[in-house]
């Protein structure tokens, strides 16, 4: 294994280790940390050593899948929780992601302003524009919970639709404010200069050589890496807040709401928290899809990638429930993925054969989730993991 | 589907010894709606204020008034649409996100037909020929197997087993996917016309208005198949079973009604007239894939305001939401007039959910 | 052979079994009324015999005809109409539309008579016909479902409850009601929580607790029986 590989492969241990710890959440600490390192030593280096050929590929894939479990929990925190059907992630999705690419860009001047408006640019750091995406997520969805959320669960779910179809359809026109219909691009990536030959002013001198064998085209590494502590940092504090009483508190809103009125939880604006919490946490979603794209526009965030697919993966891996949210991105973006390369493969084979068929190939994906989504609801409509009643943290867990 | 509580209960429970013998009808009725005069006085002020808001941004009266007639022909086209949508909504309970596909179906197929079928010439003033309605008649029926093989295959087992509304629409926003999937695969993304190249020039009305016979004829074709509904509805055994249905399907079934075959028929007719409307749309407008899911926005407002399993209220809601549409293109860019419309239906969410026609 | 002979029947919800081995019957033009606590498995027995829920094991035979397993909107063909508690008219249906309802099974047929009689059993109705179901009060809307359950000219009427929640005096006139369709030759079974004047009326009658058969007599017997009068008429 040559020192790319291997300094790949220790980019690569932090998010498997963190994945061991997902993995093995059943044990104690003491068991628990050792097994992970052990786990995701030999998945690292494993994938370094004999299967060098895809670890691009598996970066790139795993970064999209975490980005996907982050809007996952997001919703899970609004639909697991509290029963809403909110069919407009999309658009608090793309409120986070332009709210962070406005803040971390800078304002175009001098001639680019010509090309490209935007309606400010801070050029504030990163994280700084990662928690900016989750309050502008927060209060959007705090405004438009008011007049909608205590709709019956259809009307709510039209509405989220109709809205995340308006937001759309903000940033597409309003040239002003993101260069809607062209894409804002040029968001930096942060910690980019780690790659970039190892030239980061705060970096020790010792290390630098080291990293100076990475190229700029490496940097998914660096970000697999930012995300996946993203995605820990989410899973902890939803977690924490699941078994806490305020998560009972939602959860009896959500079981029997009269008789958690009757018992004195405040049903109204426990609704509305939850519904901010999950919009908070899709905008920070957001925040962290714009840098790795660096170039955003209105096209991502159109219904389907942006709100069924969560949704597909959401009720496959099994709503109510934090790991199944996780499980279920995986699983699908696996899928999605999956028949990308039958479909690409299939758009080839029949390029002499039926040319016009073959350039539609794409939208057998679309076919496809469509169908799986309805054979999910029909056949294990409580997903892959189902939700585990979890009561208190103090009591001991009940034998399945 | 959990009913949220957005209408309060009143004092006495009917059938309760206290209830008086008939119920007075109040400004806001016992759930705390406004009154459908109240609604429909706001809907109105909105236009009104449209309207000035139109005039002061420059545009003519005339201007407006053809605005707003081609506002009460979109709603034409819309109502098509709606009234298939609020017949299988009230009966079958639950928003079926894939509606907008019967439209798309119905006009693809349609296009199918017309292509294969010798070009006959424009009836009177209208830019289609007798292959159109031989092609929309083929349409209708294709696209009610459609719907009735969906619904032997997914909403039924989903009934049988008591699912949660909530699992129907999830179910329903898959087929959404998977027919628009479909549509792409056969016929690609590119926008088709039904007769690209024949002249449709517009006629000259009183008032100083020019509509296209077309979008004359869709609009009374609209109010034909929503009287056409409503005489269905209130004065045949079947339309009333259907309302029978959409009221209280377990009652339904314990009077001896047999509620899956009234089922059957409400989505054949539900889809037959979306599928007349994606045709009457793709006239009057062109064929895009997406047509289903761009009108879906649009379909549900109207619906929703209407009140649901109300011909006649699809009807006006496609009116209100037609002229709102097109009224706000003289101030605000067109492109925001889906999103006109549905703050339009959450203004009436608001004030009246069950709508301004619903019964109770 | 009676009209309708339940015989050992087990029937439950899930798991749970409400109903143990009941065997009750009906004869033809009888008036039978079934009391018990809450509970006693009052209603599970009339959902069971018409059909909306299956029995575990025990058969019910109407009219010479099996209808253990019988799904109901058979079972109204054959002359048996059920009147449930609750949510037991279209309210969104006007009087006259909720009893061309109740006539479903019997197809496009002119139903004029099959009203006539029924205004005749319940002349208020005739002057509200047009009236939305919802929007009447309780004793009308309880006469609105009975109608709609006569339409048929069923053979067996099956009443849930029928002066639930109703005041005195329109219990009185249910209870007379009642009593006049049966006088017309069609037999009645209901349920009860209004135990003496259920039983003071009925030619027979049950009493029903935790799924089983503790009394059984003539609506007279049971009402003069110590025991009965003890646990379930209140003294």
């Amino acid at each position: 294994m040559d020192s790319l590989h291997l300094l790949k492969a220790c980019f690569l241990l932090i998010p498997a280790v963190l994945m061991g710890c997902l993995l093995f959440s059943r044990w104690r600490w003491h068991v628990r940390l050792p097994a992970a390192i052990v786990l995701g030593c030999v998945l690292a280096f494993g994938v370094a050593g004999w299967l060098p050929g895809i670890m691009d590929y598996l970066v790139s894939f795993s970064i999209m899948a975490i980005i996907y479990a982050i809007l996952s929990l997001g919703l899970n925190a609004q639909w697991g929780y509290n029963g809403h059907l909110d069919f407009g992630v999309a658009g608090f999705f793309a409120v986070g992601a332009f709210t962070m690419a406005l803040f971390v860009t800078s304002a175009p001047a001098g001639v680019m302003a010509a090309y490209a408006q935007q309606w400010f640019g801070l050029n504030a750091p990163y994280l700084i524009g990662v928690i900016a995406a989750g309050i502008m997520a927060g209060v959007v969805a705090y405004l438009i919970a008011q007049p909608i959320l205590h709709l019956r669960a259809d009307f709510l779910a039209i509405a989220t639709l109709g809205i995340a179809e308006i937001i759309r359809l903000i940033f597409q026109n309003e040239r002003w404010l993101a260069n809607g219909p062209q894409p804002m691009s040029g968001i930096p990536q942060p910690l980019s200069c780690v790659v970039d030959g190892g030239n980061c002013a705060w970096l020790p001198d010792a290390i630098k050589p080291v990293l100076s064998v990475m190229q700029p085209r490496d940097y998914s590494y660096l970000y697999l890496v930012i995300v996946t502590l993203g995605l820990a940092l989410v899973y902890i504090v939803l977690e924490a807040m699941v078994r806490s009483p305020w998560g009972r508190a939602l959860r009896a809103v959500r079981d029997e709401e009269d008789s958690a009125a009757m018992n004195g939880k405040h049903v109204k604006s426990l609704r509305v928290q939850s519904f901010v919490l999950g919009a908070i946490i899709i905008g920070v979603a957001g925040a962290l899809y714009a840098p790795y794209m660096v170039t955003i526009d209105y096209s991502h965030f159109k219904p389907l990638f942006a709100t069924f697919l969560v949704w597909v993966m959401l009720m496959l891996g099994g709503s109510g429930n934090n790991k199944g949210a996780i499980l279920g991105a995986f699983v699908i973006w696996a899928v999605w993925s999956g028949t990308g390369f039958v479909t690409d493969y299939l758009q080839v084979a029949l390029q002499g054969i039926a040319p016009d068929v073959a350039s539609r190939m794409s939208f057998l994906r679309w076919a496809f989730v469509g169908l799986l989504l309805a054979l999910i609801v029909l056949y294990r409509p409580q997903g892959i993991l189902p939700e585990k009643k979890r009561v208190s943290r103090f009591l001991q867990e009940p034998e399945n | 589907m959990v009913d949220s509580a957005n209408t309060a209960t009143s004092g006495a429970l009917p059938g309760s010894p206290d209830s008086p013998d008939t119920m007075t009808v109040d400004a806001r009725d016992s759930g705390g709606a406004r009154s459908s005069r109240f609604v429909g006085g706001v809907l109105l002020l909105v236009l009104i204020g449209m309207w000035v808001a139109g005039w002061l941004s420059g545009t003519s009266a005339q201007d407006m008034l053809s605005l707003t007639a081609w506002g009460v022909m979109l709603g034409g086209i819309i109502a098509l649409g709606g009234i298939g949508l609020t017949l299988c909504y009230g009966v079958l309970k639950f928003p079926n996100f894939a509606h907008g596909e019967f439209l798309t179906l119905g006009a693809y197929v349609t296009y199918g037909v017309v292509l294969v079928l010798p070009q006959s010439n424009p009836i009177w003033r209208f830019s289609f020929g007798w292959e159109l309605i031989v092609g929309l008649v083929l349409a209708a029926a294709v696209t009610a197997v459609v719907a009735i093989v969906i619904d032997r295959l997914l909403y039924r087992p989903l009934r049988r087993h008591q699912s949660p509304l909530v699992l129907l629409a999830m179910a329903s926003l898959g087929m959404e996917f998977l027919l628009r999937g479909i549509v792409y695969l056969i016929w690609g993304s590119d926008f088709h016309f039904y007769y690209s190249g024949r002249s449709n020039p517009a006629l000259s009305l009183p008032f100083g208005l020019r509509l296209q016979a077309d979008q004359l004829f869709v609009f009374a074709l609209a109010v034909v198949l929503v009287a056409l509904l409503y005489w269905m509805l209130t004065r045949t055994r079947i339309g009333k079973a259907m309302r029978a249905t959409a009221d209280n399907p377990d009652l339904a079934q314990v009077r001896g009604i047999n509620t899956e075959q009234v089922i059957a028929w409400t989505w054949t007719i539900g889809a037959g007239l979306a599928a007349t409307g994606g045709v009457m749309y793709g006239l009057a407008s062109q064929m895009r894939p997406d047509m289903g899911f761009v009108l879906l926005l649009p379909l549900f407002a109207a619906v929703i305001m209407g009140g649901i399993g109300s011909a006649w209220g699809a009807l006006v809601g496609s009116v209100i939401i037609g002229i709102a549409m097109q009224l706000t293109s003289a101030f605000l860019n067109p492109a925001y007039g889906p999103a006109v419309a549905f703050v339009l239906m959450v203004l009436v969410l608001l004030m009246r959910p069950q709508g301004l026609f619903a019964q109770r | 052979m009676p009209l309708l002979q339940v015989d050992a029947v087990t029937a439950g919800y899930g798991d749970t079994e409400i109903l143990r081995a009941l065997s009750i019957r009906v004869e033809a033009d009888e008036v039978v009324s079934i009391i018990g606590p809450n509970g006693a498995g009052k209603s599970t027995l009339m959902k069971t015999i018409f059909g909306l829920l299956h029995p575990r094991h025990g058969s019910i035979v109407f009219d010479g005809h099996d209808i253990t397993h019988e799904a109901p909107h058979r079972i109204v063909r054959l002359g048996m109409c059920y009147v449930p508690q609750v949510a037991n008219v279209f309210t969104s249906l006007t009087v006259e539309e909720n009893l061309e309802m109740g006539a479903f099974p019997m197809g496009a047929v002119d139903l004029t008579a099959s009203k006539e009689r029924v205004y005749d059993m319940f002349p208020k109705l005739r002057q509200r016909r047009r009236q939305l179901a919802g929007k009447m009060s309780g004793g009308e809307r309880q006469m609105v479902a009975m109608g709609s359950a006569l339409m048929m000219n069923p053979r067996l009427l099956l009443l849930d409850e029928p002066t639930a929640a109703l005041s005195p005096k329109l219990v009185d006139e249910i209870f007379e009601r009642i009593s006049r369709i049966n006088d017309s030759g069609i037999g009645v079974l209901m349920v009860e929580q209004n135990a003496r004047q259920s039983l003071g009326m009925a030619h027979r009658g049950y009493v029903l607790a935790n799924g089983e058969n503790r009394h059984e007599g003539t609506g007279r017997d049971l009402l003069d029986d110590p025991n009965v009068g003890r646990l379930y008429l209140g003294g």
